[in-house]
């Protein structure tokens, strides 16, 4: 097993990739720390994970033989995060891998100048400087120890624009600086800052997956058209699985990759490519 | 930072590379039906509240957490071994607690610890106040430390060895567990175990002195306390001091730990650790003494079945491989076994290995296949190849040639002018000849006329020559020299012995192939040259063990390239007479000059060649230089440890399928050769120094002092015997019986070679060095090769010798280690940095020296006299003139008195020739003046005066 012994920490596990990533990871042999907001979030137009999804997440991960602590936490607030980081090493010791994939798609849809204070406030809030307060409530303890891998969920949309979606494009750009920035910082400490670029991930019922709904809705295209827009855009002509993303996830985590560090890594069918 | 521990005594043992799960130790216990749960929180809350006071990040919490599968199942059997494995922080809460629920809701509490704050007993105890089986009020807590530093950084572990270990270097922080049954006990089990562990670590490492680990609950535990008591000891025994297996018992258990403190320098490889007599449940044990190991061969003392004990084996992988794990701990039970039943008997008679073990380990130095060769004579089975092909080219030297039949017909006629020169059968004629075809057909002709000949150099110097006449009785010398010195024999040429052969007939030897054929003169390190007299049989059986698999043949070209008087000759000049090959005899300035050397070897389109790897190194050298391929299609090398490594560039023009290197290991006294080693790229990678198995008709063994087999991976002294072994010195029967012992196994003698080395697990053998160049540095074995081997790796060099010098007995701080290298462009400095990353501190070079070319002597091999005085240790340019004023000028005087050397502020200690003995006297210096006190391990974290002040001054305000 990959990643006997080790323990993982990942926000936004309620569902979606970060399910994926969590029980992929508990196969591995890790031990788990899930974190979710398992509520909604006012000005988000979709409903966030829930207290029964980040559950269901954390028994498919113990069925897969792994050792898991939930925590209800917005990455918004360090406190929370810290607080939460404080149980999880408490409860498992160290830490050697985090992922901050928690994440909205919306509020989006709208020119820029269309967006209001608010809404950018929220999406800078949650996507770009919610990663960074986990890594801030991680990193110095990993630094210390001298080792760990921090994986960051981005998307194809830190290396493109996407049309009426610049609050969600500038916050996984800012994902990438990020990424590179802290590589340098922990480099000589030997813990691993990557950086994780899905492209259209399907949304797969068994991770209850509902991104790809969400922005067809922001658009207000109908979501398969979308789908087959996003077929066509992709140069290998299918949707990206959340396995296949796991799987890149499963490998920034292992020592595989242990000389691998500030480094983009896209899964995206070849769409980047072009 | 330096690792601290609340318990004083880990830091003794365990260091910055051992992983924090070392420490860590666990106890599982099944609750029953009737421990509530409500009620084991309320205990639980009770006894943090009243033990562990502390800030909230140092509480214990009492986690609980549902498994979805029944107790027993693979899945839960996972999670709890899991659990039982996952470390606690040294800095975070003082135990973990978990309760797993099972599906059939059974459940099991598991409580980790770590040995710096809690030990096991301490556990054992908690467990039953948590289960309310024991009642919390007598006992007491140690209170927590106020202030612990961090876990250690994780640095790379270079440096730490252990030398029988055969560790896998890529395994990281694996650590592997097995069991073996230990039998029954006497006395104190941990002690016994102890005993046996000592004296097999004594054998592995060749010493008498030994350090082992031991971690232990002391008698004198208050069972009514909470905290961190375990008693670390390093044991030092002198096994030297005991004589019966009671007394070593007995030693063990009264003096726990004489070793000094300081010595912490080098913490045991092997350790010994007590774990209570708790049964578990499967294959998990309820108690977990740590979850990794503590030592890199940990042996645990557990409890086995019906009474007895068993040893639970826990090692590093990166330290102590699986098959060294196993052997070792299969030498201690036996040990053991034997300890406790014959408590009377003596330690040095204790058997690593039991008759199926050691018949296993016999077997392995012999030869897969090997029926001993028919015994010839080497003149009758050259006869028969002049009788098979006169006309085929037997010598060739330049323009002159001779077939086989002319070969042989001017052999007849010197032979018969030897007769009627009054030599009969069984003298010694001595031959002093340059290497041309008259060399060569002296040889024959002496065995023909059925006496012995004794080759000696003409570019030796006369006196070595007079020893030689004096010593083998010489009373004909064939030689051309004008001034050869007589004594009171006569000196012949050979044009006048075919002369006067003419008159003479030819006349068939009467002595078998098991009389002497020739005396090669060996030079010791001590005393003058030994005879080694070397019959028939030996050199004809050296050439039908190696025929079939070098697919010796007719067609073959050879070379004579070596001095007569340097065994490896033998090889070239009959390994192609007795195939019916070709030999082209090398003048001597030819064989000095590599690209003459590969002109000839190109021009004569030689087959098989014979190098030393030092002559080898030049010819590559050559062959680089030259657009002409050669035709050499099997190379074999001898007379010198070969660094397979340097091939690799050999391989790139000349393939394995076209050209074959053989790497051969022998001794004068076993003729020329024992072993083969094919050498392919992948060893060549590998960096192997294996010499390969021995071949049909040798033998091979390594032992220990007593004469008795060592495991495999064990050094111990190569011991040769079989088909090669010579009769004797000529003249020292004393020295001969001596080194020429009966061979228990073999019909025949074994020769003792006074050469290190060491059985890997296919029966090849590693060779590793002369036992009298064994080299103690401040007390660490080093061993030269292994030095010289790492600068080999250094892109930057191409060749590299390493010698000691110094006087250890006088002052062991004196003990250098210089190092010659033959650079690729690059400064020394940059070599040695890199080097520094690799070797342990007392093995970096003292001083390293750039050379345009290693000296070699004329058997081409390294010449270590002509070595120039090695260059003055490095030091950088001064960064600052002038004397500094405070600290560091002070630092800087003591570094200078104590190093003798001029030291600037930035100089590296190291770099300017400081060691930890260095580093001690400086200490003390230090204090002497009244300056800071200096831990070792400052000195080495800031190696510099300026870096080293500017951390006294912080440290002093
Ligand atoms: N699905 C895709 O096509 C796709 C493509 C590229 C990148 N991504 C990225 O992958 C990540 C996961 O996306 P997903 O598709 O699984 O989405 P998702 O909406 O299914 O899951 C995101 C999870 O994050 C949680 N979350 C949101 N805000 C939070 C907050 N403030 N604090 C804590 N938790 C919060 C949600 O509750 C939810 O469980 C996101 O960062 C997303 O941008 C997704």
């Amino acid at each position: 097993m990959r990643l006997a012994g080790r323990t993982a920490l990942i926000t936004g596990a309620a569902r979606g990739l970060g399910r994926a990533v969590a029980v992929a990871f508990a196969r591995e042999g890790a031990d788990l720390a899930l974190l979710d907001i398992a509520a909604d979030l006012p000005g988000v137009p979709y409903p966030l994970g829930s207290a029964s999804q980040l559950a269901c997440t954390a028994d498919l991960c113990r069925e897969a033989g792994a050792g898991v602590l939930t925590g209800t936490v917005d990455v918004r607030d360090l406190a929370q995060v810290e607080q939460a980081v404080a149980e999880a090493v408490g409860r498992f010791g160290e830490l050697d891998v985090l992922v901050t994939n928690a994440g909205i798609a919306a509020p989006s849809g709208r020119a820029a100048h269309e967006i209001t204070e608010r809404e950018w406030q929220l999406m800078i809030d949650v996507d770009l400087s919610g990663a960074w307060r986990t890594i801030r409530a991680v990193g110095g303890r990993m630094a210390e120890r001298g080792s760990g891998s921090i994986i960051n969920i981005a998307s194809t949309a830190g290396l493109v624009g996407y049309r009426h979606f610049a609050g969600y494009v500038a916050a996984k750009h800012g994902i990438i600086g990020l990424t590179k920035a802290v590589a340098l910082d922990y480099a000589p400490r030997r813990v691993r800052v990557n950086a994780l670029c899905p492209g259209s991930v399907r949304d797969d019922p068994r991770v209850e997956g509902r991104m790809l709904a969400e922005i067809a809705r922001s658009l207000d295209v109908p979501v398969a058209e979308h789908e087959e827009t996003f077929v066509q855009a992709q140069p290998m002509n299918t949707l990206i699985e959340p396995d296949d993303v796991a799987g890149a996830a499963l490998w920034l985590a292992s020592d595989e990759s242990r000389q691998v560090t500030g480094s983009v890594l896209t899964v995206d069918g070849g769409f980047t490519a072009r | 930072m330096t690792p601290s521990f609340t318990q004083p005594g880990f830091a003794r043992i365990v260091g910055v590379d051992t992983p924090e799960s070392a420490l860590c130790h666990a106890l599982a216990v099944r609750l029953t039906e009737d421990v509530d749960a409500e009620a084991l929180r309320h205990r639980f809350d009770t006894a943090v509240r009243r033990w562990w006071p502390g800030p909230a990040d140092r509480t214990p919490t009492l986690w609980s957490e549902a498994v979805p599968s029944a107790r027993g199942t693979p899945l839960a059997r996972h999670r709890l071994r899991t659990e039982m494995h996952r470390p606690v922080s040294r800095t975070g809460p003082v135990l973990r607690a978990v309760v797993l629920t099972y599906a059939d809701a059974s459940r099991d509490l598991v409580l980790t610890g770590h040995r710096g704050t809690l030990d096991p007993p301490s556990l054992r105890v908690l467990a039953e106040v948590l289960t309310g089986r024991r009642s919390p009020d007598p006992l007491t807590a140690q209170p927590l430390p106020a202030e612990v530093t961090a876990t250690p950084r994780r640095t790379p572990s270079g440096g730490r060895r252990v030398e029988w270990g055969m560790g896998d270097a890529q395994a990281g922080d694996r650590t592997d567990v097995f069991r073996l049954p230990l039998g029954a006990a006497a006395g104190d089990p941990l002690t016994s175990l102890s005993a046996a562990a000592v004296v097999v670590l004594s054998r592995y490492e060749g010493r008498e002195v030994v350090r082992t680990g031991r971690v232990r609950s002391p008698a004198s535990r208050a069972s009514e306390a909470l905290g961190a008591f375990d008693e670390v000891a390093v044991l030092t025994v002198d096994l030297s001091r005991v004589r019966s297996n009671e007394d070593l018992l007995d030693s063990l258990s009264t003096s726990p730990d004489v070793s000094p403190q300081d010595t912490a320098e080098r913490r045991p490889d092997v350790g010994v650790l007590e774990v209570a007599a708790a049964a578990g449940e499967a294959d998990i044990p309820a108690e977990l003494p740590c979850q990794s190991a503590l030592f890199p061969l940990t042996l645990v003392l557990a409890p086995g079945a019906d009474g007895t004990t068993d040893v639970e084996v826990r090692h590093q992988v990166r330290h102590v491989g699986a098959a060294a794990a196993r052997a070792y701990a299969e030498c201690v039970a036996l040990v053991h076994r034997q300890l406790t039943e014959r408590p009377d008997g003596l330690v040095r008679d204790l058997d690593l290995l039991d008759a199926e073990a050691g018949a296993r380990q016999l077997a392995l130095g012999l030869a897969p296949e090997s029926a001993p060769p028919r015994p010839r004579r080497i003149d009758a089975l050259f006869d028969e190849w002049a009788e098979r092909h006169p006309g085929a080219v037997a010598l060739r030297r330049g323009d002159a040639a001779l077939t086989y039949g002319q070969l042989r017909e001017r052999a007849d006629l010197v032979a018969a002018g030897l007769r009627l020169r009054g030599v009969r059968p069984g003298d010694h004629v001595g031959i002093c000849l340059d290497r041309s075809l008259d060399l060569v057909v002296t040889m024959l002709a002496v065995l023909k006329a059925d006496a012995v000949y004794v080759p000696m150099d003409p570019s030796h110097p006369p006196q070595r020559r007079a020893h030689i006449v004096r010593d083998a009785g010489l009373r004909v010398v064939v030689s051309d020299l004008p001034d050869f010195p007589g004594g009171d024999g006569s000196v012949l040429g050979v044009a006048e012995l075919v002369r006067a052969g003419g008159a003479g007939g030819p006349a068939v030897p009467r002595r078998g192939p098991g009389d002497a054929a020739y005396v090669i003169y060996t030079s010791g390190s001590t005393g003058r040259p030994k005879g080694v007299e070397v019959p028939h049989r030996n050199v004809t059986g050296l050439v039908a063990a190696t025929r079939d698999d070098f697919a010796l043949h007719p067609d073959d070209t050879w070379t004579l390239f070596h001095s007569s008087a340097f065994d490896f000759s033998v090889w070239e000049i009959w390994g192609a007479l007795l195939t019916g090959a070709t030999l082209v005899v090398v003048p001597y300035d030819v064989s000095r000059s590599p690209t003459e050397f590969h002109e000839l070897l190109v021009r004569e389109r030689v087959t098989v060649l014979n190098q030393t790897p030092s002559a080898f190194g030049q010819l590559m050298e050559a062959d680089r230089r030259s657009a002409a391929p050669l035709a050499v299609r099997l190379v074999v090398f001898g007379g010198e440890p070969l660094d397979t490594r340097v091939l690799l560039g050999w391989f790139d023009r000349y393939p394995e399928d076209r050209c074959r290197l053989v790497n051969m290991f022998g001794i004068t006294e076993t003729t020329v050769h024992a072993t083969a080693q094919t050498v392919t790229r992948r060893e060549a990678l590998a960096g192997t120094r294996s010499v390969g198995r021995a071949l049909p008709g040798w033998r091979l063994y390594v032992l220990d002092p007593q004469g008795r087999p060592v495991p495999t991976g064990v050094t111990g002294e190569i011991w040769v015997g079989g088909a090669g072994v010579a009769s004797g010195y000529l003249g020292l029967p004393e020295l001969t019986a001596e080194r020429f012992q009966p061979d228990p196994f073999l019909e025949g003698r074994r020769y003792r070679s006074g050469d290190l080395g060491r059985f890997r697990p296919d029966g090849s053998l590693e060779h590793l060095g002369r036992l009298d160049d064994q080299v103690k540095v401040r007390g660490f074995r080093v061993e030269l090769d292994e030095i010289r081997n790492v600068l080999l790796d250094d892109r930057a060099v191409r060749a590299a010798a390493v010698l000691v010098s110094g006087d250890a007995l006088k002052d062991a701080a004196t003990v250098r280690i210089d190092a010659y290298v033959v650079l690729d462009g690059q400064d020394t400095e940059a070599v040695r940095r890199r080097a520094s990353r690799i070797l342990p501190e007392y093995m970096v070079p003292t001083t390293l020296t750039a050379l345009d070319a290693l000296p070699l002597t004329g058997n081409g091999k390294l010449d270590p006299d002509r070595l120039p005085a090695p260059a003055t240790p490095a030091s950088p340019p001064k960064a600052t003139a002038g004397k500094p004023a405070g600290l560091s000028g002070d630092l800087a005087e003591v570094w200078e008195s104590v190093l003798g050397v001029s030291v600037g502020l930035d100089d590296n200690f190291f770099a300017l020739g400081g060691n930890s003995l260095y580093a001690v006297r400086i200490g003390s210096a230090m204090r002497e003046r009244g300056l800071p006190a200096l831990s070792m391990r400052q000195l080495y974290l800031t190696p510099t005066v300026r870096a080293l002040a500017a951390d006294l001054d912080q440290q002093r305000s």
